[in-house]
């Protein structure tokens, strides 16, 4: 046909916050077909931890991404220290769960900016940037990082909660809780934010399954799967998660979802700090691991993280193998984006929640 | 020789070419300054859009191998030529550089220009952004100048004359356009953010989806001398639209006219300043369905009613 037109989007391009490459081919403004290619930041990260020992690869793995850098620390923490057997202390597990849960506030916000900048909502962005600053400002007082936090080690964290910071953080907290709420108020009630997302996207809770997508856009087509709640992991034991669904499927939905997860995290998190138990936060590990093997799960801010560990009873992993959320969201990318308008690309695509460097490593 | 001095004083200092510069220059920051405070920013210097565009000017002009290097530098050119012309025709704050019957057609002739040039601009470079960018600036341009141009001809029906000036001059002896026809100033208005493609309407060089629409291949002096065109035409269109609907300058009020005419056009500019600031950027068709379902039948029920009360 005459009027097929190939635009690419990707690997640099406006759009996309990192490199990723897009071929969009479409008749008119509608999207008939669409290619993928990624690995433009691949860094070898599987490989190269092999070489490491486990005390060293912390500070890899904290480096596979840049928003959830925490989580993927936490996830490996736990396999070793599975297969150590080691018993972390509670005080240790709330600390931890404490900066997963503001690193879920803090991508979730980042997200809504970026989703709005996308769709030409700038205030939004602006809105949402400023607020998430609140975010990073906690974690930095917790751990003197506002990206990469290296608060995790090999049997518990190595920060603690004073009694002076103890106010501090949750006065933060209660600010940050009103803006966000004021940001889900303004979000609810725009009526061209609807219309740019509503019915765009759409995965069906069959398609959810069938792709194994998880996270919050499993959640918004429905799909109840939340591993805070399912698999209860670090100190979720110790909380009750309220997971947040949407059963529309579409982008709106996944922005629903989001903004109230971010508010359920900032509940928890002032749960978190409440119910602090005394104690240690880590007890000391061993610099070998005995041979075995481990899967351990996290839920990220983009849904299930899954780490796979292999030890040949040395320092240094025999292999380690990441599963990150995003994979799962790419598959979906080519069925969201068939029929759509070419203004919508950018919709679809913001929609998942991209994080390329995590599904690149 | 007065005669040739005097015009053309008002062709290039006042209120011509380096007026209009200047107004563009001050009208990009204060847009620029108001939409950075409505969303917590600080914003730019007074100096950083004349500063932005002689770094643009400076800069290497480069256009990809064969497109016409004299039709891309034409159409800016085209553009500014187009918009500063219309200008002429515009009082501003109690001069009138030229004036004649009928000289609001002619505005509005030259004033639907620029978009052509824009979408040939499209074209001309070839990109496959720049291509979609253009036919979509076209789609726009279908979707608000009907509305526009009826919005415009209220006025002048109410007036009875076609003259900018005289409407103005008519407005300020009676009463403003804007509490006659409040309907006729916001479909003017949303007709000229549709012109300008500021937010909402920012299809045609929507970032996240084409870079920068039919000016992506463009750089340095031809992307300069567009820019500059798209904010002259910002300036010319609020000039118009205090002219049509707010009475102009006035007569002999509380300030003098000077005075006024500027507070009343730094009024319509932050309208178009907040109003970017409150939504997200629409799809190409739901402007349409937004321009053609709803603007265009309002814009005949007003000229209807406008007809009808001058008649009655």
């Amino acid at each position: 046909m005459s009027n097929r037109m190939t635009i690419p989007i990707g690997p640099q391009h406006p759009l996309l916050k990192e490199p990723l490459s897009f071929m969009i081919t479409v008749e008119g403004e509608r999207v008939v077909d669409s290619t993928l290619r990624l690995g433009y930041v691949h860094r070898g990260i599987e490989r190269l931890c092999q070489t490491k020992t486990y005390v060293q690869n912390l500070h890899l793995f904290e480096r596979v991404c840049g928003i959830c850098s925490h989580v993927h620390t936490t996830t490996y923490c736990q396999g070793v220290e599975a297969l150590l057997g080691l018993e972390v202390p509670p005080r240790g597990l709330h600390l931890r769960t404490l900066l997963c849960e503001l690193e879920r506030v803090h991508s979730h916000l980042l997200w809504l900016g970026v989703l709005g900048e996308n769709i030409g909502f700038q205030t939004i962005f602006m809105y949402a940037w400023r607020d998430r600053e609140i975010a990073l400002d906690i974690m930095e007082e917790l751990s003197g990082g506002r990206v990469t936090h290296s608060c995790n080690v090999i049997g518990g964290v190595r920060i603690d909660v004073g009694d002076a910071q103890f106010s501090s953080i949750v006065s933060q907290l209660n600010d940050l809780e009103q803006r966000v709420e004021k940001l889900l108020d303004v979000i609810q009630h725009e009526r061209t934010l609807r219309v740019r997302t509503q019915g765009i996207g759409y995965l069906s809770p069959e398609k959810i399954r069938n792709y194994c997508v998880v996270g919050p856009v499993a959640r918004a087509s429905g799909v109840d799967v939340d591993l805070r709640r399912d698999c209860k992991y670090a100190a979720y034991g110790w909380l009750h998660v309220n997971v947040a669904l949407a059963h529309e499927g579409d982008v709106w939905a996944r922005t629903m979802v989001r903004a109230r997860e971010a508010i359920e995290s900032l509940r928890l998190c002032r749960q978190l700090l409440v119910g602090l138990p005394e104690g240690p936060t880590q007890v000391r590990a061993p610099r070998r691991v005995p041979p075995g093997e481990v899967v351990s799960r996290a839920e990220a801010p983009r849904g299930e993280l899954l780490y796979y560990i292999r030890s040949d009873g040395s320092d240094k992993p025999a292999r380690v193998k990441i599963r990150t959320p995003t994979l799962t969201s790419l598959i979906t990318v080519h069925d969201q984006l068939e029929g759509v308008e070419t203004a919508d690309v950018s919709v679809v695509l913001s929609g998942i929640d991209l994080c390329i460097a995590c599904a690149d490593r | 020789m007065t005669d040739l001095l005097d015009a053309l004083t008002k062709l290039l200092l006042f209120p011509g070419f380096a007026f209009l510069f200047a107004c563009a220059m001050l009208f990009a920051w204060i847009d620029r300054r108001v939409i950075a405070r409505l969303q917590g920013r600080v914003g730019p210097p007074w100096f950083q859009p004349l500063a932005d565009w002689i770094k643009l000017m400076a800069k290497e002009d480069i256009l990809p191998t064969g497109t016409n290097g004299w039709v891309c530098a034409a159409l800016p050119v085209l553009s500014l030529a187009a918009v500063l012309t219309a200008s002429i025709y515009i009082p501003v704050g109690g001069w009138i550089a030229q004036a004649f019957e009928g000289d609001l057609i002619v505005v509005l002739f030259l004033l639907s220009l620029p978009p052509l040039a824009y979408f040939l601009g499209g074209w001309a470079t070839g990109g496959v952004y720049s291509v979609i960018g253009g036919n979509r600036s076209l789609l726009q341009y279908f979707s608000y100048e009907v509305p526009f141009l009826m919005a415009l001809c209220s006025p002048a029906i109410l007036a009875g004359s076609w003259s900018i000036a005289e409407i103005a001059a008519r407005q300020s002896e009676t009463i403003w356009g804007v509490l006659v026809q409040p309907l006729g100033f916001i479909l003017a208005l949303v007709g000229l953010i549709g012109k300008l493609k500021r937010v909402p309407f920012d299809i045609p060089k929507a970032k996240s989806e084409i870079v920068a629409g039919p000016l992506t291949e463009f750089s340095g002096r031809k992307l300069a001398l567009w820019h500059l065109s798209i904010e002259v035409k910002t300036v010319v269109g609020i000039f118009l639209l205090v002219n049509a609907f707010l009475g102009g300058s006035g007569v002999s009020g509380l300030l003098p006219a000077p005075i006024t005419f500027a507070i009343k056009s730094l009024l319509v500019l932050l309208i178009l300043s907040v109003a970017s600031v409150l939504y997200a950027r629409l799809r190409i068709d739901q402007l349409a369905n937004l321009g053609w379902r709803v603007l265009a039948p309002l814009a005949l029920l007003q000229i209807t009613v406008t007809v009808w009360i001058g008649v009655a």
